[in-house]
């Protein structure tokens, strides 16, 4: 904690004295919240040349079993804008091969944005947080994006050579009763039933989490999370937009970590590169 | 890590939680001598569990032709391999289990499987152990072998998936022992399809969950097999209550066949898990591989066996396999008769222990006309 304090410390005042000289597209020290009137969720959209790029430095997680023992994705850069009541990042990072299907022991590529939930003077364990002090977060993930692009919920969607012959909740005589039918291919999908929304159809490619601790995560209600991820010349550039923090003005500065998961690298869960706290500072208009 | 006893390897060993045993224990006997694979038991769990849609793949119940059958492929030689040498000193496991050999950063020695090794179920399926030479087939005993190996989730004591899963989303009922995974807490991590030595935990790709065998716990909670028992044609199942060795019960049929008996065993005991599905080894197939599946004791629980038939009280509790769809808590011998009953002592079913004949002359007396086997 302390010597994430004092990491944190070092950020802002490098923010305070680089940012200010720096010419051309700017690399700054700490993530820069540019204004804008209303934030673009496609991460090629122009506005997101004007916001100061970080270069954000991802370690592996390795606190916690099971442990990412292997670094992998080394860096990220991250840009933010902001319309005064949402704040959105663009995350991006170099991936030699775009994972956005899961299935057995194939993981998704992942990303996701810490925030503390309040604005204490101490922050929270970068880590997931703690027990007393939890941390939201918003993750984004390439097969919901897929989902969200339109692929399709079935398994010839995921194996375009899937033979299947009888799913029992397709039997002709159900088809005059839609309720009984999704009953019981509701009785086959538990998860779905219980409104654990892990896979498509979705409406976003982003969820809404908070966090007490490694292994706590849990969803938390929407509040206009959205985001949206494209791969290209071996590169995620993803828009994850979530709400301010609640207080926060121009001039403020609060804190944000990253994480990134590379599905073909088998990182999901706790396998991961991470960031500790960086600073973010919401720029008031020059 | 915590320390817990398994008395499974006869000592005790490092576990990622705290020993902590379920009111009773669901376990089961699964007699490989009688099983035909015919896959009645694979056909009623997909029917009635796995027939939605991400399901495709899963058999929560699979029968395998050993030694070259296996489903997921190589599931078990693949884990054996990475844990290198494990010998017994007499009863006592003196290699590492899969939760003392998790390397650096894991919390068990696991793999995951891919798509293709879910790809061949029936691999291997009816593949004799070596080859069959010219009339080698004429000669007793068989020069070559293999065996069926019927399999569930054996809802271990420890289980692996549970302590894999970094979030806690996987749970032993303390009332019964069924290891279950939280459809509404799962992420989808796999860490628990990573771990299980017996690759008995799948990942649904349309739930974005993983999913398990759950015992049928709702017809176990209301004293009933559950679906792979009931619909075995070969009788080769048992399902009930397995106590600790020091309280095993006489009276009852899982103790009986595993503590006092010691003629049904855990599959690959040295993994750790003290799994709760017990096996009558094949009598037919070499002791050193029955060793390495069942463990120490599979030569002397083949020996018992084949004196089954001299030995009433064994004979009939046999008897008392497929016998009943109800839970059987209790059994007894009177005479030529065995009586199965569940926790109250009310009786579920009698069986004799020697089916009476009943011989059918080829000549019908009464019409005068010679009875054929034919329509």
């Amino acid at each position: 904690m302390r010597a994430e304090g004092m990491l944190f410390a070092a950020a802002l005042a490098a923010a305070m004295g680089l940012t200010s000289c720096s010419r051309g597209p700017e690399r700054a020290p700490e993530v820069l919240a540019e204004s804008v009137r209303s934030i673009p969720l496609d991460p090629a959209d122009k506005a997101w040349t004007a916001a100061p790029e970080h270069l954000a430095k991802l370690v592996p997680q390795d606190l916690v079993e099971p442990r990412l023992v292997t670094p992998t994705t080394p860096e990220l850069l991250v840009r933010a804008l902001t319309d005064g009541s949402s704040i959105a990042f663009r995350l991006e990072w170099a991936d030699d091969d775009q994972s956005d299907q899961t299935g057995p022991s194939r993981m998704a590529d992942a990303c996701a944005v810490q925030m503390p939930t309040r604005r204490d003077k101490d922050l929270p364990d970068p880590q997931m947080g703690q027990e007393d002090r939890p941390v939201y977060v918003t993750y984004w993930r390439a097969d919901w994006q897929a989902a969200v692009n339109g692929r399709g919920d079935a398994i010839a969607d995921l194996y375009p050579h899937a033979a299947v012959d009888h799913y029992p909740f397709e039997a002709g005589p159900l088809e005059a009763n839609p309720a009984a039918k999704q009953e019981m291919a509701g009785r086959y999908a538990p998860a779905k039933i219980l409104g654990n929304l892990r896979s498509g159809p979705r409406k976003t490619p982003v969820e809404p989490l908070i966090s007490a601790g490694p292994g706590t995560l849990t969803p938390v209600a929407w509040q206009g999370e959205d985001g949206k991820g494209v791969f290209a010349e071996r590169r995620w550039r993803v828009v994850i937009k979530r709400k301010m923090p609640e207080g926060l003005r121009p001039g403020d500065r609060t804190a944000v970590a990253f994480a990134v998961w590379q599905g073909s690298k088998q990182e999901s869960g706790a396998r991961k590169m991470r960031t500790g706290w960086i600073g973010l500072l919401w720029r008031a208009n020059q | 890590m915590a320390r817990v006893n398994n008395w499974q390897i006869g000592r005790e060993m490092s576990y990622w939680y705290p020993e902590s045993r379920p009111r009773r224990q669901f376990a089961a006997v699964f007699d490989t001598n009688k099983c035909i694979a015919c896959q009645s038991c694979t056909l009623a769990c997909k029917t009635t569990w796995t027939s939605g849609k991400g399901q495709e793949y899963m058999l929560w119940n699979n029968v395998e032709t050993k030694p070259y059958g296996s489903y997921p492929l190589a599931y078990d030689v693949k884990l054996l391999e990475l844990l290198g040498s494990q010998e017994w000193e007499g009863d006592t496991y003196a290699g590492r289990t899969i939760f003392e050999a998790a390397p650096a950063g894991e919390r068990v020695l696991g793999w995951g499987p891919e798509e293709q090794d879910y790809a061949y179920p029936n691999t291997g399926e009816d593949d004799c152990a070596g080859q069959v030479d010219h009339g080698a087939r004429m000669a007793l005993p068989h020069m070559s072998w293999f065996f069926y190996l019927a399999r569930i989730c054996n809802h271990c004591t420890y289980p692996a998936c549970l302590a894999a899963c970094p979030r806690g989303s996987i749970y032993k009922r303390p009332e019964d022992g069924i290891v279950l995974v939280d459809q509404g807490r799962c992420r989808g991590y796999q860490e628990c399809v990573r771990g299980c030595p017996y690759k008995k935990v799948f990942y649904n790709p349309l739930t974005g969950t993983s999913e398990k065998c759950i015992a049928c716990y709702p017809k176990i909670e209301q004293g009933v097999q559950p679906q792979c028992f009931v619909n075995c044609i070969g009788k080769i199942r048992l399902a009930g209550w397995i106590s600790t060795p020091e309280k095993a019960r006489l009276d009852n049929p899982i103790d009986y066949l595993v503590h006092i008996r010691k003629i049904a065993l855990p599959l690959f005991p040295q993994f750790g898990l003290e799994p709760h599905v017990y096996y009558i080894p094949p009598v037919h197939v070499p002791e050193a591989f029955n060793r390495q599946l069942f463990g120490p004791r599979a030569a002397q629980a083949v020996k018992a066996y084949l004196n089954a038939k001299n030995d009433p009280d064994l004979a009939g509790l046999l008897c008392l396999f497929g016998s009943t769809e109800m839970v059987v808590a209790r059994f007894k011998r009177q005479g030529e008769t065995v009586i199965g009953s569940d926790e109250s002592g009310a009786t579920l079913v009698q069986v004799p222990l020697k089916e009476p004949v009943f011989i059918r002359p080829a000549i019908d007396p009464r019409l005068q006309v010679i009875r054929t086997n034919c329509p």
